[in-house]
């Protein structure tokens, strides 16, 4: 790596109103490199990458390629300067073919004024197969897996014979295996010498994956070098600017009494058979498994949004059967769903009226909302989950991730339930607003409510559960108690073995 | 940053966010806002018959059944739909009002009073049911019953106009209060309500989160399709309101009338601001956007150009308002812009809630 960068972007400046977003960041790609860019949310990774896919445009600094000063004015510049980006958010269209869905945007091979399709399936083919994807082209995009469709939008990426390929959270929704196809894959375009800017929150992915990378923090590049002269301590101390504890979860709690939820044999025909769980009062009990296993669906059934076959539910003792979340909510039980943008949050709407949405729900509908009070649960909420927000007036929107997270948990906190349900409770979210999540169920757990986590990040999982049960093709493969549970033998169970 | 610093930053709204949310909020409309201030005061100054009181009048009450309408259709594009078919309700509700007068031979109030029920349970149970309980396409239902309501006004009337002669309907249309004519006093009660309903009730939070992001307000416990249906029952209301004014002003039930009445609706509401994609907007702008149309209206046809006009310029303003905040947001929304998608301002989103936050401080 001797040679020059192929990708060099300095000084870069860029302001959005009052907030300035990126403050003199800077980040040289060399051919051939997996170059991670990590940073908290909010210190500016996104904007960067927007500049360097010419989606927006900096204030002030340079970009240059190949030595030479660029302008993006638009994404087409970038993309015909060699630069492709593979955003967290697929951009396939579900109901085209993988050939289609290749060519997007660009104009298929043509006979005349016509196009030639054969010639066109035949390019789209060899472009997917490069990828180790062996499958009929002519296929609807959203038949596949979802890693077969990142593959798929890799290799439009790739089609434009990009030089340097961005990865913006490439893995937040793969299974271990799929990450590590993925990773493969990666490795062999990095022999082939192409240049990989990869982002991602798990630090493991980069420490595995990466050989340099350039840390962020409020907006300027605190640090860059190669990934040995790193360790995960350091890199978190570059990332939050302070040094963070590990977290040590609190001894297990013992209480007496009636289970805070109890199901029986629920099973939702197609998602979930015959489930058995209990969470104690003070427990928290972690769903592992893989995407598809059921999890989702289990915590949605529990909630009142499907209504299962068969099967009882009790919260603290007393049968249930929710037909809405309304009814769930009157009967305690909360739940964080996995997407916050789909299902978390109402954008346009204030910190404010999210945050008491869930608990208002039952009130009369004519009533005059309570200001002193919610602004009493609003002022209460941000100081003590910490959330940083301009003002609880401001469009929910305009927070970090880890923010956003949070006012959606405090959302469901403020609805004093007894159990306490969580899908991918820190999905897109940074190291140090995670452990405070993780805090912030550590003390609901405290407080005696029974939390029900389920989450892909098997990490996670081991951090925050007193048990651990164990997913797989809608059936409960295992139980592991904290002192059996280990990332492997989650990964055995959650792939079927027995 | 220090937590502290952290703390006081966020419980301490400040003056500056206070001012940015009412500005956010009529930034919404300020365009279609400066141009009716604009042309009023260029017919005020061009035609010397505009700016008396019996024109100014005459152009409110010109516009209250238009005004009526689109008050409740913000509430309906709010939630992200449209309601198409109030022309049509708006006309069997005329015809309503007089087989209650004139064949059931109820007493005038109860008639009228009967006739705004049965247009606001039309909307809610048919519509509303349809749209909310049942989760069909806004856009088929109301066009669906658009085509029914106008065929059964056609049927029932045998294409006729029937008279209705009652003192006290012509009154609604023509006696005055203080000196001002029923329909403005309707028009600015209906405003009020509105206005009170979406920014001091759950209901109207509901309406905003119903439009902003339909799962979540869901899985918040909030009954989405109770909100649908009562949206649609109030724009079924209006449209009760608006068929009732204008019997009253033609003094008989004709089955020609509001054929136009749902884009005009559209028209004024989008004009006024408010997100064709729903939980951005407010009945403050609408009126503005009617009052927009009305004078414009009212003034071409004192100059002595065809009405026509209002039309065509209508739809001018319609697309250049939308440019214009869509330029003014590539110049400072960045990523906000992108978040919310097309044709919403950088801005907070529903009439801003600011007085509470002050209070309590």
């Amino acid at each position: 790596m001797t040679e020059d960068p192929f990708l060099q972007a300095e000084a870069l400046h860029k302001r959005y109103g009052g907030v300035h977003a990126l403050r003199g960041a800077r980040i040289a790609v060399h051919p051939g490199e997996v170059h991670a860019l990590v940073g908290e949310n909010g210190s500016g990774k996104s904007t960067l990458l927007n500049i360097l896919s010419g989606q927006i445009r900096p204030d002030s600094g340079t970009v240059s390629l190949a030595g030479r000063p660029v302008e993006f004015r638009n994404p087409t510049d970038a993309l015909r300067g060699g630069i492709a980006t593979v955003t967290q958010e697929t951009t396939l269209a579900p109901e085209l073919s993988i050939t289609e869905n290749v060519f997007l945007g660009r104009r298929m091979l043509r006979r005349g004024p016509l196009i030639d399709w054969p010639a066109t399936r035949r390019r789209a083919l060899a472009a997917v197969r490069r990828l180790g994807l062996d499958v009929d082209p002519s296929l609807p995009v959203r038949r596949l897996r979802p890693d077969q469709q990142q593959m798929v939008e890799i290799a439009r990426a790739l089609s434009i014979d990009a030089r340097v390929l961005v990865l913006d959270e490439p893995t937040s929704s793969l299974t271990d295996d799929e990450v590590a196809s993925l990773f493969g894959l990666v490795r062999n375009l990095r022999d082939e010498g192409v240049a990989i800017i990869f982002v991602s929150h798990r630090l493991k992915e980069v420490f595995d994956l990466a050989d340099r990378i350039t840390v962020l923090r409020d907006g300027r590049t605190v640090g860059e070098a190669p990934v040995g002269e790193l360790d995960r301590p350091t890199l978190i101390h570059l990332m939050v600017g302070r040094a963070l504890e590990e977290m040590e979860p609190p001894p297990v709690q013992e209480r007496g009494g009636a289970s805070a939820l109890r199901l029986r044999g629920l099973t939702l025909p197609g998602s979930v058979y015959g489930i058995d769980l209990d969470v104690a009062p003070g427990e928290i009990v972690g769903l592992a498994g893989l995407v598809g296993a059921g999890r989702s669906e289990l915590l949605e059934t529990v909630f009142g949004l499907h209504r299962p076959s068969g099967g009882t539910v009790e919260v603290e003792g007393s049968r249930v059967s929710f037909k809405s979340p309304r009814g769930a909510i009157r009967g305690g039980v909360a739940f964080v769903p996995a997407d916050r943008k789909l299902q978390g949050l109402v954008h346009e709407m204030s910190a404010r009226e999210n945050l008491v949405m869930a608990s208002t729900s039952s009130l009369a509908r004519v009533r005059r909302p309570a200001a002193r009070r919610e602004l009493r649960v609003v002022r209460e909420s941000f100081e003590g989950m910490r959330i940083r927000a301009g003002s609880p007036r401001v469009p929910v929107a305009t927070l970090s991730g880890g923010n956003q997270q949070k006012v959606v948990l405090a959302k469901w906190l403020a609805t004093g339930p007894r159990v306490l349900m969580l899908d991918e409770p820190t999905r897109g979210v940074d190291v140090g607003a995670k452990a405070e999540i993780y805090q912030l169920l550590f003390d609901a757990a405290e407080s005696g409510v029974g939390v029900l986590v389920s989450s892909s990040e098997n990490p996670e999982l081991l951090t925050l559960c007193d048990r651990i049960l164990v997913m797989f093709r809608g059936r409960i493969a295992a139980e592991l108690s904290r002192d059996e549970a280990t990332e492997a033998r989650i990964a055995y169970f959650a792939g079927g073995h027995r | 940053m220090s937590s502290d610093a952290t703390v006081r930053d966020t419980v301490r709204p400040t003056m500056g966010s206070r001012a940015a949310a009412i500005w956010g909020a009529a930034n919404r409309y300020a365009v279609v806002l400066l141009l009716l201030i604009g042309i009023f005061l260029f017919f005020s100054l061009t035609q010397p018959d505009f700016f008396s009181r019996a024109n100014i009048e005459n152009l409110l009450t010109g516009s209250s059944i238009l005004f009526v309408v689109s008050i409740g259709m913000t509430f309906v594009v709010l939630t992200g739909g449209i309601d198409l078919s109030v022309g049509s309700l708006l006309a069997l509700s005329g015809i309503i009002l007089s087989e209650l007068f004139n064949d059931v031979g109820l007493p005038a109030p109860l008639a009228v009073v009967g006739t705004c029920l049965a247009a606001a349970f039309l909307g809610g149970a048919v519509n509303g049911v349809l749209i909310g309980r049942l989760g069909l396409s806004f856009f088929v239902v109301t066009l669906g019953t658009l085509s029914i309501y106008r065929g059964v006004v056609n049927i029932w009337s045998n294409t006729e106009t029937t008279y209705i002669s009652s003192s006290f309907i012509d009154g609604i249309a023509f006696s005055k209060f203080l000196g001002i004519a029923y329909p403005i006093w309707i028009m600015i009660a209906t405003y009020v309500v509105a206005l009170v309903v979406l920014r001091w009730t759950y209901f109207g939070r509901d309406v905003y989160a119903v439009g902003g992001n339909i799962t979540a307000a869901r899985l918040s416990g909030i009954n989405v399709a109770r909100t649908l249906i009562m949206v649609y029952a109030i724009v079924g209301l209006c449209a009760g309101i608006g068929g009732v004014i204008q019997a009253a002003r033609l003094g008989a039930a004709s089955p020609l009338v509001g054929e136009s009445t749902p884009l005009d609706a559209a028209a004024a509401v989008l004009l006024g601001g408010t997100s064709f994609l729903g939980g951005v907007g407010g009945v403050t702008g609408t009126a503005v956007g009617v009052l927009f149309i009305g004078t414009l209206q009212n003034g071409l046809s004192i100059s002595g150009v065809s009405s026509f006009w209002q039309q065509v310029v209508t739809g001018v303003i319609l697309i250049l308002a939308i440019s214009i905040d869509l330029l003014q947001q590539q110049g400072s929304g960045g990523p906000l812009r992108r978040l919310r998608g097309f044709g919403h301002g950088p801005t907070s989103s529903s009439e801003p809630t600011v007085e509470e936050g002050a209070r309590s401080d």
